[in-house]
């Protein structure tokens, strides 16, 4: 281990665990209302694809951002009137969803596959970066890693602190006692799913606005399902879901740093460090009693009629 | 779910096509049809951009000719597009994807008035022939170009899969390095992967935290790799497209591109006048299957001469990169003095050379 693995891991983590703590956000904000949605990766993509082309279109991937945000939080719709209104399953809605979202990224990226966009600037924290033992790429992010707490902070406030956080959790848990204590059971539903939806979009054009720089097709290779996962290792709490993000982002870093810096470990294992480190965090948390779960998750609620 | 969307556009491509095709075939009877296939996008700035360029220039050069263009074409729909292409008169029909060789024999065996030709493979048949560029020994000009601009003495690669002839890109490239700066290690990332643009990204960034000062690559769109490496103000050197410079501006070195426009109009030509035969065809530099792109503007003058006059030498046949004695990882000579491997043997390396830190396997 020496200052460059770890230097190259700590940038890096943060750099691939942010478009991984928006989407877990999300995802924390629809579950806490009692849905699971497995579209995430279909929004993300068309997070990305949008976010991208409104770029190319317009030179400003600040409104690249917003038409994104905008965008995941409509598509997401979709799956709130599936699994709302005509109270579909909510797992077949959301691999619905996410079919739909991979050809509907697909048709709007076509046209700019192979184009050059000024992705979103990095900005310098002032100070930090005139340390010695600072490389050029550490301290030097762009806007949405330096909103990603904040925002995961935005998250727990409004779920935890607020009124609105407390039906929607309460929707969660128990959609009759819910309505028998007179919150809007649908309209709550929608509102998490629209917010998922606009963190799932700012995620996808996190990826190809600050990251990738360029749209490919299937370009988010499963990071959707990564933050399914990631919710449950958070324990449905926006404030360990960014241990959870920073924690896989790092894994990911690590494995090509580790590559990089040349070991004798194979890369076909050290490519899988990731995934085995999710499923064992899984494993570990499923044996736990006291699960955080909310008690009407995955549960479709028919109404009081 | 890839394959699913695959499929989708495949389908609607090749309707689209076929409409095209058939709204215009009335009007003027093509020379020739030819069906192209390919696992991605035609304007990728890389591997299948390179291919449909070429194609592009088959119908600038003989215009009477007509083409049909698949693309995301996954593997196993490779065979049911071809024999759509066939359906809608193609006679010559370029399966434009490493996986496509088999699928493309086996519509081969069903179709023998069509010709059939694959980049990459080494099956030949009746009316099936391979054809590639010699990226292996050509690489080490880029590696000339990258050991004389590096200050750090570390450069990096970035590849997809460890299959035989990515290997010997990786290879070749050192050995040129090395040539002209005997203290120089090559970093090699693996990201298990043609196209996940974040992960290239994020690799090369793990490179230039290593030390590497160049970067080159061998995926299917330098894209995420170039502009990874611009970001940070290192140097790069593109592979695939020349299309991909305009990525870098400022750290571009140099490039090999993929030019297959005069190939593809004499196969055009060759099927036109039914003298077409196949074969197992393997060209360079000096015979237009591959082109070194400009130097970007940070080059000095000493290194453009230089590599250029390795060129030359290279072109005129008196250079062979592989030629031993060449030793792996482990310090064991895998080519033994006096013996140089050829063309044939490109694919088979699973091994890397001295001074390489990454695992071939």
């Amino acid at each position: 281990m020496t200052w460059t693995l770890i230097r190259g891991v700590v940038s890096g983590c943060i750099m691939f665990g942010v478009p991984l703590l928006y989407a877990t956000l999300g995802e924390v904000i629809g579950q806490r209302a009692g849905m699971v949605n497995l579209g995430l990766e279909g929004i993300l993509l068309v997070g990305a694809s949008v976010g991208f082309a409104v770029t190319a279109e317009t030179g400003n991937p600040f409104l690249g951002v917003a038409i994104a945000v905008l965008a995941g939080g409509v598509f997401n719709m979709l799956y709130a009137y599936l699994a709302v209104t005509r109270r579909a399953n909510q797992l077949a809605s959301g691999l619905a969803l996410m079919f739909l979202g991979i050809g509907l990224s697909a048709l709007i990226g076509k046209a700019y596959i192979g184009k050059r966009i000024v992705g979103l600037a990095r900005y310098q924290i002032p100070g930090l970066a005139q340390l010695p033992w600072v490389t050029k790429t550490m301290f030097s992010y762009d806007v949405l890693v330096y909103l990603s707490v904040p925002v995961a902070v935005l998250v727990w406030w409004a779920l935890f602190r607020t009124r609105w956080g407390l039906s929607l959790r309460t929707v969660g848990e128990s959609p009759t006692a819910a309505y028998a204590a007179g919150r809007r059971v649908d309209l709550l539903r929608y509102q998490a799913q629209f917010l998922n939806g606009c963190l799932a979009g700012l995620a996808g054009a996190h990826l190809s606005l600050a990251l990738a720089m360029a749209w490919t097709e299937g370009m988010t290779g499963g990071r959707g399902f990564i933050a399914v996962a990631l919710v449950i290792f958070s324990r449905w709490h926006p404030l360990r879901a960014i241990v959870g993000a920073v924690l896989f982002g790092g894994a990911v870093t690590l494995q090509l740093q580790l590559q990089a810096q040349g070991t004798g470990i194979s890369p076909f294992l050290l490519n899988m460090i990731p995934y085995v480190l999710t499923l064992g965090v899984l494993v570990l948390w499923a044996g736990s009693r006291r699960s955080a779960a909310p008690g009407g998750l995955g549960r479709v609620y028919y109404g009081e009629d | 779910m890839r394959g699913l969307n695959r499929f989708a556009l495949t389908l609607l491509l090749v309707l689209s096509a076929a409409a095209v095709f058939g709204a215009s075939a009335s009007a003027a009877d093509p020379c020739l049809t030819i069906g192209m296939l390919m696992g991605g996008a035609k304007n990728d700035a890389g591997y299948n951009q390179s291919h449909y360029d070429a194609l592009m220039e088959v119908q600038r050069n003989l215009p009477c000719v007509k083409v049909i263009v698949a693309e995301y074409v996954s593997d196993s729909e490779a065979e049911s597009v071809m024999e759509t292409m066939i359906q809608q008169g193609a006679k010559l029909i370029i399966a434009a994807g490493f996986p496509f060789q088999y699928p493309a024999i086996a519509v081969a065996e069903r179709h023998p008035d069509v010709k059939f030709i694959h980049p990459g493979g080494w099956e030949v048949r009746a009316n099936f022939g391979n054809y590639f560029a010699k990226t292996q020994q050509t690489f080490f000009l880029m590696g000339v170009a990258a050991g004389m601009m590096t200050e750090t003495n570390k450069l990096g690669f970035v590849a997809g899969m460890p299959l035989g002839f990515t290997l010997g890109n990786v290879n070749g490239f050192h050995l040129g390095a090395r040539a002209v700066n005997p203290n120089v290690e090559t970093h090699l990332v693996w990201t298990f992967s043609w196209g996940d643009t974040t992960k290239e990204a994020a690799a090369t960034q793990a490179l230039i935290d290593q030390g590497c000062d160049v970067i080159t690559m061998h995926l299917d769109s330098p894209i995420a790799v170039l502009q990874a490496a611009e970001a940070a103000g290192v140097y790069s050197i593109g592979f695939m497209s020349l299309e991909s410079q305009q990525f870098a501006p400022t750290g571009w070195v140099t490039g090999l591109g993929l030019t297959w426009g005069d190939f593809y109009t004499q196969n055009a030509q060759k099927v036109i006048d039914g003298t077409w035969a196949p074969g197992f065809i393997r060209m360079g530099l000096a015979e237009g299957f591959l082109e070194i792109a400009p130097f970007g503007p940070s080059v000095p003058q000493n290194v453009r001469e230089f590599v250029l006059s390795v060129t030359e030498g290279f072109n005129a046949g008196l250079l062979n990169p592989f030629t031993g004695p060449i030793k792996d990882q482990n310090g064991v000579v895998r080519i033994a003095e006096g013996e140089a491997w050829g063309n044939e043997k490109m694919g088979d390396f699973d091994w890397l050379v001295e001074g390489i830190i990454g695992s071939p396997q």
